[in-house]
């Protein structure tokens, strides 16, 4: 058995709290085996990668009791928590190597690759001459795939893509040849067809090299693909643990039956409630409610001496589209497509620089603010950032109340707050949340907020940009059911823009995939998820990992 | 790069022009404006010699013509490339060479570039000692404060450090110069000046008596150097403490000793000599090995020095570079001690943030120790932010000029800008203003430059 | 993240006051400010050679209060305006118009009917004493005012602290004769003041030139940046030096200059900040819900914004109370009032050192720096809690 935990506990002390991170968990992993933990933000999942190597400050960490017992290629076996820190560090990096979720940071700005992938070597290696380092790092470099090494080698992190890096941090990982590698998330950041090489990779050096690879991930699909054995962490404890196909097909704990039921595939839509209750605007019934005509978004890009343009970044390219009303319109597409920028261009939070966006058949891209402001209350939008999308100064009521006031809705202050706490109540909040302030929220909760925000203006169209990402999948599960429910209720029309391809089955009617600024490809949903026609469509939903049907 | 570093000089000229433009139109537009009547003023002449001197400064400056005449006029004769004139001042021809000709000074009578041409070059030479001094002390407490943070050393470096920042620099410098440079209290280093009359004749080096004095005084020194180094790497935290507090008691002492018979009192002999060990004591306490090795080797070098000047018999003389040594400490002490408190402080946020930043856990969980991610992973980055600031470093190291200088009657840049100010010297003003400016640009654009090498994520094109 | 909410239910700007009084720091100093602003409004009953109270054949007089000049009035009047205000319970926004309200019409009603006689003879008061014309007595604490040359002891000059058997003189005596500690009292006013006025109005200009700048970018960025480039550009001192020589020294033009020329910081804060602002989610919102643009910018984006500029304009004070000092100490300072600056020079003036002179003074000054920098630095801390706690 490669690495043997025992009752390990992790408190974390800041101030004068104490926080049981990691309270008693006990697990074995094999060579040669990949054993996933899986849990929702705060499970202690992370934690627990650190406390296995130790990367905790110690000033505000403490391990009450734990045994982490390695048995590694060079050094037998020995318990990693009663090792000094001298020891620790040899085993760092070279026994034991760790990558992290973000590429972006995870790597320093200042070193070329090539510098940081040798310093490892040297450290763990000192009797290798220069000639030699160099070799093996290329040779890890290409053992990763990465293109054109040689070149590469000299180059600095902010000169490469994100997959890229994570390639660079799984080859410095590699370097020195561990028993175990520990993957904290290192795909969540990355786009689902990158996600698919990366993973792939990883399994694929994992069968030459026989190390064992313990990877964490809040995503079933993922777990599905790579884990032999897995570990459903719940506060700090490990609920359930077992072979992958017995946790995804039969689990038995009541928590991790509840995450499986919670992923949107395996969601039950809700039953429809009556259909006009709030019936938003408006529209003719034979036009779509939002139409765009070779709508174009490019940005300048300036150099030289007098900051000339000298191109352009094609953000969105001449794109035509028609949403009728009460349709759920799904957007995807990868980092870099522009679906971000459609969905701001169409309320003009963005000026496209061409093409008409038309609301109702009313050509509202030319429109001056004053009159454009008229427009606004039919068109809303919800962002991706519970953190960032409510501002910290105001509370809950002055936020909904100010849009209401301004346009109108409701003849007193009364009577707008009495609104905005009739929404609350729809979006499943406690009406004294209309007091507080942003930061007693959690992010599930401040998502709400958002939609009851929204809400509270009336409109028929609503821009949703990537809002269940950032949250937790049983919380993703209650928003988009909730969603479905208002839609029904108020005959919504939703842009859905994500990058999610099972909350796009789940939720939406139509789907348009993008790429580069264009779309690719637009259909009902079930025919583009099932039989997508383009290419570029296949790859992508091939790439996207999902627990396989047992049909 | 090349067209960026064209383009940041061009757009100095804007600035250029309008800094100039500004400091012109507030003497233009002050009560008196620019006349000669000013210049004439507080001179006992009758009317009528008044107005021929009146005539002749109004004809040799121009001081005749409208305020914007006056400015281009000025501006004409600064700038390289302008119209040439000729003797009846009428306009001669246009030219690329013409050179500078900054006028010249209405109070000293003499052309502005001699001026500046003495003056500027001793300002300089206070800051590019001040930077290095600063920059150096900053780093070592700063980076010390932040890998120890919350604890003893952070926490009394902070308050200190804050404490100097607020501590006004003429305060600083007339309390230099009245308790250390002064007959009434110790006079220990020079009152004024760069350097004494009499060592502009002075041979260079310093120079003994007889050869017996200068191996005495090495001698001297190398033994209470490592007397001092050993004691620094004592183990024994209250034998450290102990010694180097007697040292202190030692230097109280002395202090006390060298006073004038009237400042002597009882609660002096008992009061300084007890501070100076209580400080010389908790001094010695500090883990922080580095500084405290270094603090313990001044000491002993100081001491060794001294014994040895106080035991040798014959004569030395302080020689030139000695002497200007001498003359230089309080100043470039005065004009350092304000900007090492605030490089300090900006240090320890600086390295705080790279210290829990990602890059820096990957590099911990390579492997490498916790000193080795600090000084060569979190170092490198956290020198960014301290590089920009260093941009603004020089021009308060320029106004701070100002200060010291008049304190210490040193002849430099700052105290002509004063006076040139308080005689309303318009040449001298605008001249000064104009290489202030320069100076400051060029510093932020050095800033700029250092920057864009430093972080291989910046490219300027 | 679970789903409990918690139970603090503050407003932001109340966490934030909560976090910064924690911090023994801003204690201090605000306690040292606070010290100093009492002194400064109750200046003319603190150090005067005026008696407070005089009992004359049974009838009873204040002899000070017909020496209070239209300023003296002015502040005693805001300060129990803000005492009262401090209890009620209103809008933030509504008790500064209050305040500002009343400053002005007390200000105006002062300067009409208040005249304080132009030439005050102090003597009278002590030789009446010493005459048995009064009573009783009451006198100031420090019974000397800032002006008064003691000339009825004679040619006194120079004295050190507690020199003179006679007269209780606790910082001692400048050349002229006058109580160090009296004037150091009256100059507080000086201080505050400027560092008051000048860092507001340098934050108004700041605020709003750098608010412009960051909202709309393009040509009015390129211009407000050329403005802040060379004002920043300036050596501020010799700017200051120059404006003051050649337009003579004022109170009011010193804080309108270094107001002035302190604007360049807080601009490129308030820049900064509403440039970030603007790309945060809450701000598209309010644009998409078609939210005017005074509310965006002045609801949404500044109150947000505010955090960089108010710890700036804390060590703003500071630094703006160091160059008048600055300005005073190199002669250039303001005639008849006394100001730190300039107690500062004199004590260079002289041939010997009067370590009194420098220490005291010097010392006052450094103490309001160190205050308002000790506020500053808990107030930097208390926003920014990523540096404010461990992990």
């Amino acid at each position: 058995m490669l690495l043997t935990v025992k009752d390990l506990r992790t408190y974390l002390r800041t101030g004068q709290r104490l926080v049981k991170a990691v309270d008693g968990i006990s697990f074995k992993l094999d060579r040669g085996k990949t054993f996933c933990l899986v849990g929702e933000s705060g499970s202690g999942k992370s934690i627990t990668a650190l406390s296995i190597i130790d990367l905790l400050p110690s000033s505000i960490s403490e391990h009450p009791s734990g045994e982490i017992v390695l048995q590694s290629t060079q050094g037998g076996l020995q318990n990693l928590m009663a090792l000094d820190e001298a020891a620790m560090e040899d085993i760092r990096g070279a026994r034991i190597s760790m990558i992290f979720q973000e590429p972006m940071t995870s790597l320093n700005p200042v070193f070329t690759i090539g510098e940081q992938i040798l310093e490892s070597l040297h450290l763990h290696y000192p009797d290798l001459s220069d000639e030699e380092a160099w070799q093996r790092a290329l040779q890890v470099l290409r053992d990763v795939q990465l293109s054109d090494p040689e070149t590469r080698i000299h180059a600095y992190p902010h000169q490469l893509s994100g997959g890229q890096r994570q390639r660079v941090m799984i080859a410095m990982a590699m370097a020195c040849e561990p028993d175990l590698l520990i993957a904290d998330e290192p795909t969540t950041a990355l786009d689902v067809t990158v996600q698919k090489e990366i993973l792939r990779l990883m399994k694929d050096l994992q069968e030459r090299t026989g190390m064992g690879i313990l990877f964490i991930t809040h995503d079933f699909g993922v777990v599905s693909q790579i884990a032999d054995q897995v570990g459903v962490m719940k506060q700090g404890r490990l609920v359930e643990v077992g072979d992958v196909q017995q946790i995804i097909r039969r689990p038995e704990h009541p928590y991790t039956q509840s995450l499986i039921a919670a992923l949107p595939e395996n969601l039950s839509k809700p039953s429809v409630v009556s259909y006009q209750e709030h019936s938003a605007t408006v529209a003719n019934d034979n036009e779509p409610l939002i139409r765009l005509e070779q709508l174009q978004i490019h940005f300048p890009i300036r150099k030289g001496l007098l900051r000339r343009q000298v191109d352009s970044v094609r953000a969105v390219d001449g794109i035509d589209l028609e949403i009728p009303q009460g349709q759920i319109l799904a957007v995807v597409g990868e980092s870099g497509s522009g679906k971000t920028t459609l969905g701001r261009g169409i309320l003009r939070l963005v000026e496209p620089t061409g093409g008409r966006v038309l609301f109702n058949e009313t050509d509202i891209t030319g429109l001056s603010p004053s009159k454009l402001r008229h427009y606004r209350r039919n068109m809303q939008v919800i962002f991706q950032d519970p953190l960032s999308s409510l501002n910290p100064r105001m509370s809950i009521e002055s936020i909904m109340t100010e849009p209401m006031k301004v346009h109108g809705i409701g003849n007193s202050r009364e009577e707008r707050i009495e609104r905005a706490s009739d929404l609350l109540r729809q979006v499943q909040l406690a009406e004294d949340s209309l007091w507080r302030y942003p930061h007693e929220f959690s992010g599930g909760q401040r998502q709400r907020i958002c939609i009851a925000r929204a809400l509270c203006l009336e409109p028929s169209f609503i821009v949703c940009d990537e809002i269940t990402s950032a949250l937790d999948v049983s919380v993703q599960a209650e928003i988009l059911q909730m969603l479905l429910e208002l839609r029904d209720q108020r005959n919504l029309t939703l842009l859905f823009i994500t990058h999610n391809i099972g909350v796009v089955e789940y939720i939406s009617d139509e789907t348009a995939v993008m790429y580069q600024g264009r779309i690719i490809e637009h259909g009902r949903t079930s025919q583009i998820i099932n039989e997508p026609n383009s290419p570029y469509t296949q790859e992508l939903i091939s790439a996207v990992p999902r627990i396989p049907r047992l049909d | 790069m090349a067209t960026y570093l064209l383009r940041r000089l061009l757009l100095m000229i804007p600035t250029l022009l309008g800094i100039t433009l500004v400091v012109f139109v507030v003497m233009a537009a002050s009560p008196g404006g620019i006349s000669a009547q000013s210049l004439v003023e507080g001179q006992n002449l009758d009317p009528e010699a008044k107005k021929e001197i009146e005539a002749y400064y109004n004809k040799l400056y121009g001081l005749n013509d409208p305020p914007y005449m006056q400015y281009l006029r000025w501006l004409n004769n600064a700038s390289p490339i302008g119209f040439v004139f000729d003797e009846e001042n009428q306009i001669a021809g246009f030219s690329f060479t013409k050179g500078s000709d900054l006028g010249r000074s209405f109070r000293y009578g003499r052309p502005v570039l001699d001026l500046l041409g003495e003056r500027v070059p001793i300002t300089i030479l206070l800051n590019v000692l001040s930077i290095p001094l600063v920059y150096i002390l900053a780093l070592l407490v700063g980076v010390r404060a932040a890998t120890e943070r919350g604890r003893s050393f952070d926490v009394s470096s902070g308050v200190i450090m804050l404490a100097l920042w607020s501590v006004p620099t003429m305060l600083a410098g007339v309390l230099m110069i009245g308790f250390f440079a002064n007959d009434q209290y110790w006079h220990w280093f020079p009152t004024a000046g760069l350097s004494d009359r009499q060592a502009l004749d002075m041979p260079f080096m310093p120079h003994w008596a007889n050869l017996g004095d200068i191996g005495l005084l090495f001698l001297s020194i190398a033994v209470f150097l490592s007397l001092y180094l050993y004691l620094a790497r004592l183990s024994d935290l209250r034998l450290r403490a102990g010694l180097f507090a007697l040292t202190g008691l030692g230097l109280g002492l002395a202090m006390v000793d060298g006073l004038s018979e009237q400042s002597q009192g009882l609660m002096l002999w008992i009061l300084l000599p007890a501070v100076f060990a209580l400080c010389s004591g908790w001094f010695a306490t500090t883990e922080y090995d580095l500084m405290r090795v270094l603090g313990f080797a001044l000491a002993g070098l100081v001491v060794g020095v001294l014994v040895a000047i106080y035991v040798m018999q014959g004569v030395w003389l302080r020689g030139y570079l000695v002497d200007r040594i001498w003359h230089l400490v309080l100043p470039v002490l005065c004009l350092s001690y304000g900007g090492f408190a605030g490089l300090a402080k900006l240090t320890r946020t600086s390295v705080l943030e790279n210290l829990m930043a990602d890059y820096a856990r990957t590099a911990r969980a390579k492997g490498l120790s916790d000193h080795v991610v600090l000084w060569r992973h979190v170092f490198r980055n956290s020198l960014l932010p301290l590089i920009t600031v260093a941009a603004s470093l020089l021009p308060s190291l320029l106004a701070g000029s100002v200060i010291v200088e008049s304190i210490f009657s040193i002849e430099g840049m700052g105290k002509l800008a004063v006076e040139a100010v308080q005689t309303r010297d318009r040449e001298l003003v605008l001249s000064i203003t104009l290489i202030g400016g320069v100076l400051t640009l060029i510093g932020y654009l050095i800033a700029d430059i250092l920057y864009a090498i430093a972080d291989p994520r910046v490219s300027y094109d | 993240m679970t789903e409990a909410v918690s139970r603090n239910r503050q407003s932001y700007w109340r966490r934030i006051l909560g976090d910064t009084l924690v911090r023994w720091g801003a204690r201090l100093g605000l306690v040292w400010v606070a010290l100093l602003a009492l002194v400064a409004v109750f200046a003319p009953f603190l150090a005067s050679s005026i008696p407070l109270l005089v009992s004359q054949q049974g009838e009873i007089s204040s002899p000070v209060l017909n020496y209070l000049t239209p300023l003296d009035v002015v502040l005693l009047c805001l300060f129990f305006t803000l005492l009262i205000l401090w209890f009620l319970p209103m809008g933030l926004g509504k008790k500064l118009l209050i305040l500002l309200g009343i400053g002005l019409l007390c200000g105006l009603a002062a300067m009409k009917w208040i005249e304080p006689p132009r030439l005050i003879i102090y003597e009278q008061y002590r030789v009446a004493e010493s005459a048995g014309a009064y009573d009783w007595v009451l006198k100031a604490p420090i019974p000397w005012s800032p002006t008064d040359y003691l000339r009825d002891f004679g040619d006194t000059g120079l004295e050190r602290p507690l020199d003179d058997e006679q007269r209780a003189h606790w910082f001692g005596t400048e050349q002229n004769g006058a109580d160090v500690l009296s004037r150091m009292i009256h100059a507080s006013r000086i201080a505050l003041g400027i560092g008051f006025v000048a860092t507001g109005i340098a934050m108004l200009l700041g605020v709003i030139i750098g608010g412009l700048m960051g909202y709309f970018s393009g040509v009015v960025d390129m211009i407000g940046m050329r403005l802040v480039e060379i004002f920043e550009a300036v050596p501020t001192l010799f700017l200051l030096l120059t404006f003051v020589a050649f337009f003579g020294r004022s109170l009011y033009i010193m804080m309108v200059i270094i107001g002035i020329t302190s604007w360049p910081g807080y601009a490129r804060y308030v820049r900064a900040e509403f440039l970030r602002l603007r790309k945060q989610d809450f701000v598209q919102a309010a644009v998409a819900s078609g939210l005017p643009l005074g509310s965006i910018l002045f609801r949404h984006m500044l109150p947000n914004g505010m955090g960089p500029v108010l710890v700036a304009a804390s060590f703003g004070v500071a630094s703006a109370i160091l160059a008048e000092a600055t300005l005073s100490f190199l002669g250039l300072g303001l005639v008849g009032d006394p100001s730190w600056g300039e107690m500062l020079n004199q004590a260079v003036q002289s041939s010997s050192f009067n370590w009194w002179m420098a220490a005291f003074p010097g010392g006052a000054i450094f103490m309001t720096v160190f205050a308002y920098n000790l506020i500053g630095e808990a107030l930097r801390d208390a926003i920014d809690p990523y540096l404010g706690r461990a992990s």
